[in-house]
């Protein structure tokens, strides 16, 4: 696992028309065992750099070296199925059974070993869309640790969370990045971005990265979101 | 505990189908008891067995295939679409094989050639849908191909109507009228044989999809994010479906509900995965069409087109279903 490197990235989406958006382009190194958080105001261009990290939107211009089979999770809630909490952890394990008949009871325990790893072990056989959204969220997160991607994009992993799911989904997150990997999630909680290891600022037409307290003092806070604030402007939360 | 439970309840609808079969050929006119069948099967039984075998058996086999197929197609379009009212007739397959079938009819063609017609007016509606949801670049695909299911499908009625309409009003429109109705009666052995080897076919296809189904389900980005190639899996499960549907409607005419009633009432008792949902669906789809087929002749000499039968049943027990199912949520 050898991190993330970006060289000259353009991520943005073009309409047919010329409209559209292109963010600025990016140079970067995250190094293996690195979360980068990306911070900034609503249509400013996370997901969609996200998604073109993810390999699920091209780039306009650069390239991407060198990612691994990258894994992508949407926002809390926007996953929805049916099936056993086991079942959806299992399928984590998809990209090794690629041709294969079925999962296998291998595929199952791992799932299990997961999911008591975040302490949602006991929802293992109950429907995925009966859990919480903060439940879902650990599940979801279980599974990248089952399908082991060298790199985790997270949009908004803390959206929609009470306090207590956030800091477990933080703490998850942080053990993802602890193994090895590269963690990008994006995040307009921003206690989160100051225990990062960077922080990508992305504002209406430029961009800056940073450490956590080079971005997070007041002056950036107010030319990235235009509000004034001694806090987080989500949760009123100190920034330390 | 539930991993061996999981796995043995499709098994067991299976057995059950096949024992409803034994059931429906042991009752009846030509009534035989079971072991007298069984060695019949085997191929050296009393002559009425071998009888009723001859005479019920491709009947039989038509309807199983049949209630089969649209059940398995219909899971599966449930599955890919998660639309609980995904149809195996999604795609615009039946109204193609409709006209398809109500072609040949007006010009006058055999048996044989009505279901291939019928079969290839099915593909070629489906294939229509496909190729024009290819061509909108929607970001997941699922929204533009039920839309151009609707207008494949809208196409061929409007051709059907055309064929119902300059169909000769004594001679062929009664046969194409009764096409349209649903029936198992005309099967003859090799067509429902013919009929077989498709449907098996694209069942093998989707229950191989399985647990690939289910990450369907999540939508193109989880998938592409899990490492499946999404697109040509969904293409490879729409393609099977669409198989299943046009050999159904190929032999039996228009039959409604199965697929729409037999997935509900499997996932009822094995749960959503797709690799225990199909063959669940598969067998409970076999035995609704067994049980209709029976009641179709139950009621005098004059046959009820199951088409008709598996609506008015089908339908309210659908609702009552659903009913059963938000109850217990």
């Amino acid at each position: 696992m050898s991190g993330l490197r970006l060289e000259g990235l353009v991520a943005g989406r073009l309409s047919r028309s010329g409209g559209g958006f292109r963010l600025p382009p990016l140079d970067l190194t995250i190094e293996a065992g690195k979360v980068l958080a990306l911070i900034g105001p609503n249509g400013a261009g996370k997901t969609t750099l996200l998604k073109t990290l993810a390999g699920l939107l091209p780039p306009l211009a650069g390239a991407i070296v060198d990612t691994g089979a990258p894994a992508y999770l949407p926002p809390p809630g926007a996953v929805s199925a049916g099936f056993s909490v086991l079942h959806l952890t299992a399928l984590g394990r998809a990209r090794l059974r690629r041709w294969s008949p079925g999962l296998t009871p291998d595929d199952l325990d791992t799932a299990r070993a997961a999911l008591d790893r975040l302490e949602v072990g006991h929802l293992a056989d109950h429907p995925f869309d009966r859990l919480s959204s903060g439940q879902q969220q650990l599940v979801l997160i279980a599974r990248l640790f089952v399908q082991d991607a060298p790199v985790c994009l997270l949009d908004e992993p803390l959206a929609l969370l009470d306090p207590a799911h956030a800091q477990a989904v933080e703490a998850a997150i942080q053990a993802l990045a602890a193994e090895g990997r590269v963690v990008v999630a994006s995040t307009h909680h921003l206690p989160f971005a100051a225990r990062a290891d960077r922080v990508l600022a992305i504002g209406p037409d430029w961009m800056e990265i940073g450490t956590p307290a080079e971005a997070l003092v007041p002056d950036r806070i107010r030319a990235l979101f235009g509000v004034e604030v001694s806090g987080c402007p989500c949760c009123g939360q100190a920034l330390s | 505990m539930s991993r061996l439970r999981g796995s043995l309840l499709p098994a067991l609808l299976v057995l059950l189908t096949l024992a409803g079969a034994f059931l429906v050929l042991a009752t009846g006119p030509l009534g035989v008891t079971p072991d007298a069948l069984l060695t019949a099967v085997a191929g050296q039984g009393a002559p009425e067995a071998e009888l009723a075998l001859a005479l019920r058996g491709p009947r039989l086999l038509a309807a199983l295939t049949c209630g089969a197929a649209l059940a398995g197609a219909g899971a599966g379009f449930q599955i890919l679409f998660r639309n609980p009212l995904a149809a195996p007739d999604l795609l615009g397959v039946s109204s193609g094989a409709g006209l398809g079938a109500a072609l040949a009819l007006l010009l006058g063609a055999g048996a044989a050639l009505v279901q291939g017609a019928a079969f290839a007016g099915g593909l070629a509606a489906g294939t229509l849908a496909l190729a024009c949801a290819a061509l909108t670049r929607s970001g997941d695909g699922r929204l533009a191909l039920i839309l151009c299911g609707v207008v494949a499908g809208a196409l061929a009625s409007a051709g059907l109507g055309l064929v119902v309409v300059v169909a000769e009003p004594y001679s062929q429109l009664p046969s194409i009228t009764y096409w349209l109705l649903g029936s198992f009666t005309r099967a003859t052995m090799p067509e429902a044989v013919g009929a077989v080897v498709p449907v098996a076919a694209g069942a093998a296809a989707l229950i191989w999809l399985g647990f690939r189904l289910d990450i369907l389900s999540l939508g193109d980005e989880q998938a592409r994010s899990l490492g499946l190639p999404a697109r040509p899996l969904r293409l490879l499960a729409l393609a099977a479906a669409a198989l299943m549907t046009s050999s159904a409607v190929a032999v039996a005419g228009v039959v409604g509900w199965i697929g729409l009633l037999a997935p509900h009432a499997a996932r009822l008792i094995v749960g959503e995965r797709a690799g225990r949902l199909i063959p669940a669906s598969m067998a409970l789809g076999g035995l609704f069409a067994l049980v209709i087929d029976r009641l179709a002749t139950a009621f005098g000499p004059a046959e009820i087109p199951v088409g008709l039968l598996s609506a008015a049943i089908g339908a309210p027990a659908f609702l009552i279903l659903f009913v059963a199912t938000s109850r217990r949520s």
